[in-house]
């Protein structure tokens, strides 16, 4: 089933395309969502990093708070103060600094001289004693001993009222007069205030800042991150003398839309521009897909007819040159569509003698005049040099702006219809040949019979008078009647051949005035039909003013198609050769002069000249005798009825060797009188 | 030809009367009687009308091509007479007809003569006709003879005789018909005064002669 194979052809063809287009949305899909992804993990990093930054930046702050907060601290203790000065000191210092929750002026075994406690928190050492800190003071007492400068003690946790309580740290620094240990001062600091201090509050918009311990327990917390879902983190550590303490700052990790920059979001929507255009351009590609499906078929299907065709057919361009020919077209010229494409004029498939009458063909063409719709008759030439008639149609080719580009032609061979039409045309002639000879013969027999008879009857009279003069005893008055006898069957004898003559002579009676030309044109056509197919050309010649004829006008057209016959049959392919130009056959008529001092009878002569081998002096002796013939198949009667036929129009057949070689027949007719 | 019998016949059978009469006038040049027929019919009712079989030599010079019968359907019905070759059939024929006429020679015409014919050849050729008329003619009538005779032998007699022609002596022929040679030799004699011959040689060629 052809329409389901197209189908299925049709089908094929999209679905690898869809296979493509397909694939390509998956790469780019897939691109798409790496780079979503890579760039979600960019952001994510870069916030990371900006968090890590925030957090060291904190610590940094912190770190030198401290260290500014240490040179205060130091001032307390100046210029050897006592201990109300000290005290109001310390309390206009706790005033400025709310991280410090208590200040403590202890000499070198640790015993209290002086202490100030932060206005803002009054009851911190109510619940539990101060003295449960005192280790921890010792210690950073010890170590700022050793170094000379400042420590730290590790960080604790304080209760206070209401079941709260403060991450608190001691800081101890010894105080030295004159190169001599004179105490220590010792700063409590508030982790939670030291945070709430320090924290630089647009930082921490929205994030959480905590210490903790090095395993990330937090110790105290300054902020909360809201919510609190996905979370990212940075730790920095807060390296003081004595005690390193962990900061951690939190903050809710960014929700990133789709596309996390607009990096990606240019690019995404580019790519999906991308998608939409292929998609376009994959449609596209399929609706032209199938319209060169269609056309790919259309053209199958053209160059199948064309093919299949029989009728050749050829196209030209407004030169000549031939663009297009088809199989056909080949075979009947017996030329390659490589050797035909391109030749312009003479085309190869012309005919030398022919030349001429094509080239004017031509010119009428290019002279942009109409050709018959019906087409025309010409003569090709094959490769093997034989000549085959053919039917050309033609028709202009106009190309899409409306131009003539050129013509296009159909060619039929006519040579298999005209061979039949001659095989026809022969048979026919055969069987009326056959059937006059037939006729002849009957007639023939008849005849000899009507004179046997007589002929029997005198040779019987004669042979008996000869017995009887042989032996004159018997019976000599029986010779007179013999004699009668025999004068009697001479005359009956006589009178059948006078019956005879009496038929031949009843034709003669037909005459009538006839144009020369009338003569000519009417067998014109059976002459042409074997000049075509021998390659002669035929040129009928009839002088200006010739008068009429007066003839039995079958009997001298069958004169004139013999002779014509013959002339061509002098020719055969070949011989004269198509390239000298002789092979013509001449069909000529003039008026002859009467002379006057003869008669005043006017003449018409008709003249057949052909220019193939001539007559041999045999030939010319016995031209005219009955049965004799050159010909294999000839009845050797044609010129013999043509001159008989001319002598009883009371002319004369001649002929003579034309020049430069062949024979012309010639003779004469009588002018039909002037009306 | 002076062996002929002076009334040997001739029957002329031509539509053509110049050529009938330029026959019948040669042959009578030619001391020949003759007779001249019309048409084929005309001969037909003639030879019809016949009581026996001719006693006289003759021959027919018979026209092929005729109106009417033609010679050729005449030769058809002679050649069912049982006496027909007592009677030999020249056919006279034109030039067309000569196929034909030898084809009818093959079947058993005497001769043809083709048209215009050599005259006196074809009187030689019609003198021989009639005297092969006459052989056979002198043969029918030998053979009627014979049998006339033979009619007149009874059952054993004939028996006999036809093993005495055969050459078996009288002894041997005694032994075959379950007889006596004394009673063999009764009918042999019998035989021999019956048929008139005075050996058994003579027997033999008497039979010869029949058969």
């Amino acid at each position: 089933m052809p329409r389901t194979s197209a189908l299925k052809r049709a089908w094929r063809y999209p679905r690898r395309w869809w296979m493509v287009g397909f694939l390509l949305l998956v790469l780019l899909a897939g691109l798409l969502g790496v780079l979503v992804f890579l760039a979600r993990e960019y952001e994510w990093t870069r916030e990371q990093d900006g968090l890590s930054r925030d957090v060291e930046a904190l610590a940094n702050d912190m770190r030198s708070e401290l260290t500014r907060n240490n040179q205060t601290l130091l001032l307390l203790n100046s210029a050897d103060p006592d201990r109300t000065v000290w005290v109001q000191r310390a309390e206009r210092l706790l005033q400025g600094h709310r991280e410090l929750v208590r200040l403590e002026w202890r000499n070198t075994d640790m015993g209290l001289i002086a202490t100030s406690n932060s206005p803002f928190l009054s009851n911190v050492f109510q619940t539990l004693p101060r003295e449960q800190a005192l280790p921890d003071i010792r210690r950073a007492c010890d170590a700022a001993t050793r170094i000379s400068g400042p420590s730290f003690s590790s960080n604790y946790f304080w209760p206070v009222a209401g079941g709260r309580g403060l991450e608190l740290m001691e800081m101890c620094l010894p105080i030295a007069q004159s190169g001599m240990p004179k105490g220590f001062l010792v700063a409590t600091y508030s982790l939670p205030a030291m945070m709430a201090e320090w924290a630089d509050s647009t930082v921490l918009s929205g994030r959480g800042l905590a210490f903790t311990e090095g395993d990330g327990t937090r110790l105290s917390l300054h902020s909360t991150v809201p919510g609190g879902r996905d979370l990212i983190q940075a730790s920095a550590s807060l390296d003081l003398p004595g005690h390193t303490l962990q900061l951690q700052l939190q903050s809710p990790r960014r929700a990133l839309g789709l596309f996390p920059n607009v990096l990606t979001a240019v690019v995404g929507t580019l790519s999906l521009a991308l998608m939409v255009v292929l998609m376009f351009l994959a449609r596209d590609m399929r609706r032209r897909w199938r319209a060169e499906r269609e056309l790919a078929d259309a053209l199958a299907f053209r160059k199948a007819m064309e093919n299949s065709l029989i009728t050749g057919l050829r196209a030209r361009d407004m030169q000549g040159r031939l663009t297009y020919v088809n199989p056909a077209f080949c075979d009947m010229v017996g030329l390659s569509a490589a050797q035909l494409l391109g030749t312009g004029l003479p085309a190869p498939y012309w005919p030398a003698e022919l030349l001429d009458v094509y080239q004017q063909r031509q010119a009428v063409r290019l002279a942009g005049q109409a050709l018959p719709r019906e087409g025309f008759e010409s003569m090709f030439l094959r490769r093997d040099g034989t000549h085959f008639p053919v039917l050309i149609i033609e028709a202009p080719l106009i190309d899409a702006q409306g131009t003539q580009t050129g013509w296009m032609s159909a060619v039929l061979d006519l040579s298999e219809q005209r061979r039949v039409e001659e095989l026809n045309r022969a048979q026919q002639e055969r069987l009326q040949a056959t059937a006059r000879l037939a006729m002849m013969g009957e007639m023939a027999s008849l005849l000899s019979h009507e004179l046997n008879q007589p002929l029997a009857a005198i040779s019987s009279y004669a042979n008996g008078s000869l017995n009887v003069l042989a032996d004159p005893q018997r019976e000599p008055d029986l010779l007179p009647s013999a004699m009668r006898q025999i004068l009697a069957q001479a005359e009956r004898a006589a009178r059948v051949i006078k019956s005879v003559s009496d038929f031949v002579r009843r034709r003669e009676q037909v005459r009538e005035a006839v144009a020369p030309a009338d003569l000519l044109a009417s067998i014109q056509p059976l002459v042409a039909l074997q000049a075509g197919k021998s390659g002669i050309r035929v040129v009928i010649d009839v002088q200006v003013g010739v008068p009429h004829v007066l003839c039995d006008r079958t009997m001298v057209e069958q004169v004139l198609l013999n002779l014509a016959r013959n002339g061509m049959q002098a020719m055969p392919t070949g011989d004269p050769p198509a390239r000298g130009g002789w092979r013509v056959l001449t069909l000529s008529v003039k008026s002859v002069q009467p002379d006057p001092s003869t008669s005043a009878r006017r003449w018409v002569e008709f003249e057949v000249t052909d220019h193939g081998l001539g007559l041999s002096e045999e030939a010319q002796a016995q031209l005219f005798t009955p049965f004799f013939t050159t010909k294999a198949e000839g009845m050797g009667l044609g010129l013999s009825l043509c001159r008989t036929v001319i002598e009883q129009h009371a002319g004369e057949l001649t002929h003579a060797p034309a020049q430069p070689r062949g024979t012309v027949f010639r003779f004469r007719l009588p002018a039909a009188p002037t009306l | 030809m002076s062996s002929l019998h002076p009334h040997a016949k001739v029957f002329i059978v031509d539509d053509d009367a110049g050529v009938r009469d330029a026959l019948a006038w040669l042959l009578r040049t030619r001391r020949l009687l003759s007779e001249s027929y019309r048409s084929a019919d005309e001969f037909w009712d003639e030879v019809q009308g016949w009581r026996q079989e001719p006693d006289l030599p003759c021959c027919v010079l018979l026209d092929v091509r005729m109106p009417g019968t033609s010679g050729l359907a005449l030769f058809e019905q002679l050649l069912a007479l049982p006496w027909q070759a007592a009677m030999p059939v020249i056919f006279l024929s034109g030039h067309a007809d000569v196929p034909t006429a030898v084809d009818a020679v093959k079947r058993g015409a005497f001769d043809f003569c083709e048209k215009p014919f050599s005259d006196n050849a074809l009187v030689d050729r019609i003198e021989q006709a009639l005297a092969h008329s006459t052989q056979v003619l002198a043969l029918r009538q030998q053979r009627q003879r014979v049998q006339t005779k033979l009619d007149q032998l009874t059952e054993r007699e004939r028996d006999v005789m036809n093993r005495v022609a055969a050459g078996l002596p009288n002894k041997l022929v005694a032994d075959a018909l379950h007889i006596s040679v004394r009673t063999v030799e009764v009918h042999r004699a019998r035989v021999f005064d019956k048929l008139e011959v005075k050996s058994a040689v003579e027997l033999a060629n008497l039979l010869r002669g029949v058969a």
